[in-house]
């Protein structure tokens, strides 16, 4: 079949290049905007623990590590959950009942952030203070809370591509685990797991990059306190303490406040790159892990 | 009979997990529906906004979030049809196919937060539209882009050659194949995909609150600059930091209940269709 450039090969590829245009300017605009604060703070904006605007001291080092901790903490909690609840969709439960598991699934996945910000709220917080009773925490709003709450949000995502994942490992090798005299669980610990291992990985790595960029739920819950550098890195207290995450931080009115500034518009700018760079890094990592379990079960 | 034991075990511990997420969501909607179906009422669809959201409805909060919505999928589905339309018939490169794959990966996992400061400099400032609609409209579609284009392209994936071989047997342009058969044929896609979309994006607030949206004091918007909308997320975002006032409580289940039915509706209607998909490309 020949190709000609016809109209709608033109409009095609006009489409396509805005797609791929946004994509780029996003990225162009936020370096070129947060051009001020690494002329005014160097690598101190990454390091620095400091976040005054009045003063112009732009510190990033603490909503770095609250956005690592409380990422890393929901992955904690729901990543082992997810693979084991979908360990039992894909490898225990017949079929029909698989189809209602998956469509609980995707509602659970649509629920937006901003009805998980309102129970955490009204219920989250008062949980993960009594349960924080004997380390006498200030309030519930905690890294905790928002790592919890986070949790639950990116449940569905680990599970729906684990369940792909370990779907996508070909029965005839169950079948020939089954007939060497394995039993069912045997089978998904010896062949299914390791079979689909990095199908499994880049769930988890999705999972995170949802995590990492979920602004929402967690800004309601989170403290949202400044300048939080733990003096024990190694330890529980910065998660139960109020914080601040990069999201969180973009969210708040300083966003609004910042722009007619361009070191502290630069700063804002600054996180907003930080934070793109890690999801996408996240995210490229993820997708190459995909396409290479996808090739070798194809071959 | 060790053996037996650790089966029984690890299914029941597998078991447990699908539970607690199937319970999470179960718990979730009953907190919900008991909570919010008190405030529900017809005057509560028709109203506007009174007393700081104390009493009255969320009239223009429903038509805010629709005129959203609609603007999205506008500006959508043109630019979602043209990635998959490139991806199924005129990339023949696997490389480059990657390339387009890898970008819609990105562009899906971008923080909704970073396109809404994106926004803020480009139709806030640079347009200078301040707050409107339009700005909201637009990063919204970026948002959904992804989901649309993917599900499209899944359902392409489908479609027999033997369509496009008969077509092109027939003597035609490759232009008219993709207007007559394969833009047709993947319909179902295309709706599915614009369902799933919408979805994602009308819980989302991340991307407005400092391009489009605000809290009260808006109705129709009449131009383009400096007509913010009033969103039902929103709604929730700024009463739910700040008040202890029942009245105003019963108001937020409302309104977080009505959220929750738009978002669960358009997911089931696109379940059925996707679900097809999903299973023919295992079986297929």
């Amino acid at each position: 079949m020949v190709s000609r450039w016809s109209f709608t090969k033109i409009s095609t590829f006009f489409f396509s290049l805005i797609a791929a245009g946004i994509m780029v300017a996003m990225l162009v605009l936020l370096i070129v905007q947060s051009i001020p604060v690494w002329k005014h703070e160097g690598w101190g904006f990454l390091t620095g623990t400091k976040w005054f605007m009045r003063t112009h001291e732009f510190g990033a080092a603490p909503m770095i590590l609250g956005t690592v901790l409380v990422s890393f903490t929901a992955l904690l909690l729901a990543g082992p959950v997810g693979i084991g609840a979908a360990i039992f969709t894909s490898e225990f439960l017949p079929s029909r009942l698989r189809l209602t598991v998956k469509i609980i699934i995707e509602l659970l996945a649509g629920v937006p952030a901003v009805v998980y910000g309102l129970l955490g709220i009204l219920f989250l917080r008062n949980w993960i203070y009594d349960l924080l009773t004997p380390f006498d925490p200030l309030s519930g709003d905690t890294l905790l809370t928002g790592a919890v709450l986070l949790a639950v949000m990116i449940l569905p995502t680990v599970m729906t591509l684990a369940d792909d994942a370990l779907r996508s490992v070909p029965s005839a090798q169950r079948t020939a685990a089954r007939g060497l005299g394995l039993n069912p669980t045997e089978v998904v610990l010896h062949v299914s797991l390791p079979q689909s291992a990095r199908g499994l990985l880049a769930a988890l790595l999705l999972g995170l990059g949802r995590a990492l960029g979920e602004a929402i739920a967690v800004f309601l819950v989170v403290g949202r306190q400044d300048n939080q550098w733990p003096e024990k890195l190694l330890s529980i207290n910065p998660l139960i303490e109020s914080g601040q995450t990069i999201t969180t931080k973009l969210a708040s009115s300083e966003t609004n406040i910042a722009y007619g500034d361009p070191i502290h518009w630069g700063a804002i700018c600054g996180l907003a790159l930080i934070l793109m760079l890690m999801v996408a890094g996240i995210t490229l990592a993820s997708a190459s892990l995909q396409f290479f379990s996808r090739n070798r079960h194809a071959s | 009979m060790r053996r037996k034991l650790v089966h029984h075990l690890f299914r029941g511990i597998t078991a447990l997990c699908a539970l607690l997420a199937c319970g999470i969501l179960a718990w979730l909607v009953w907190a919900i529906a008991r909570r919010g179906l008190p405030a529900i009422s017809w005057h509560f669809f028709t109203e506007q906004i009174k007393l700081v959201g104390a009493s009255g409805g969320i009239f223009f909060n429903i038509i805010g979030t629709g005129i959203l919505l609609l603007t999205a999928l506008i500006a959508t589905l043109p630019v979602a049809i043209s990635l998959a339309l490139l991806h199924g018939v005129y990339l023949r490169d696997g490389t480059r196919k990657r390339a387009l794959e890898t970008m819609l990966y990105v562009l899906n996992g971008m923080p909704s937060i970073v396109c809404g400061i994106f926004g803020f400099i480009v139709f806030v400032n640079y347009f200078g539209w301040g707050k409107s609609w339009l700005s909201g409209g637009l990063l919204l579609a970026i948002i959904m882009l992804p989901t649309v284009t993917v599900a499209l392209m899944e359902r392409m994936a489908t479609l027999p050659s033997k369509y496009v071989e008969a077509a092109t047997g027939l003597g035609m342009r490759q232009s008219q194949i993709i207007w007559s058969v394969i833009l047709p044929q993947t319909m179902s896609g295309i709706i599915t995909g614009s369902l799933l979309g919408l979805a994602r994006i009308a819980g989302e607030i991340a991307p407005i609150m400092f391009t489009a949206t605000i809290f009260a004091g808006a109705s129709l918007p009449k131009g383009i600059k400096e007509s913010p909308v009033l969103s039902l997320p929103y709604h929730i975002f700024i009463l739910v930091q700040d008040s202890f006032d029942p009245g105003v409580a019963e108001k937020i289940w409302g309104t977080a209940l009505v959220m929750l039915g738009l978002v669960f509706t358009l997911s089931l209607i696109a379940l059925p269709a996707r679900l097809k998909i999903h299973e023919e490309a295992h079986h297929g």
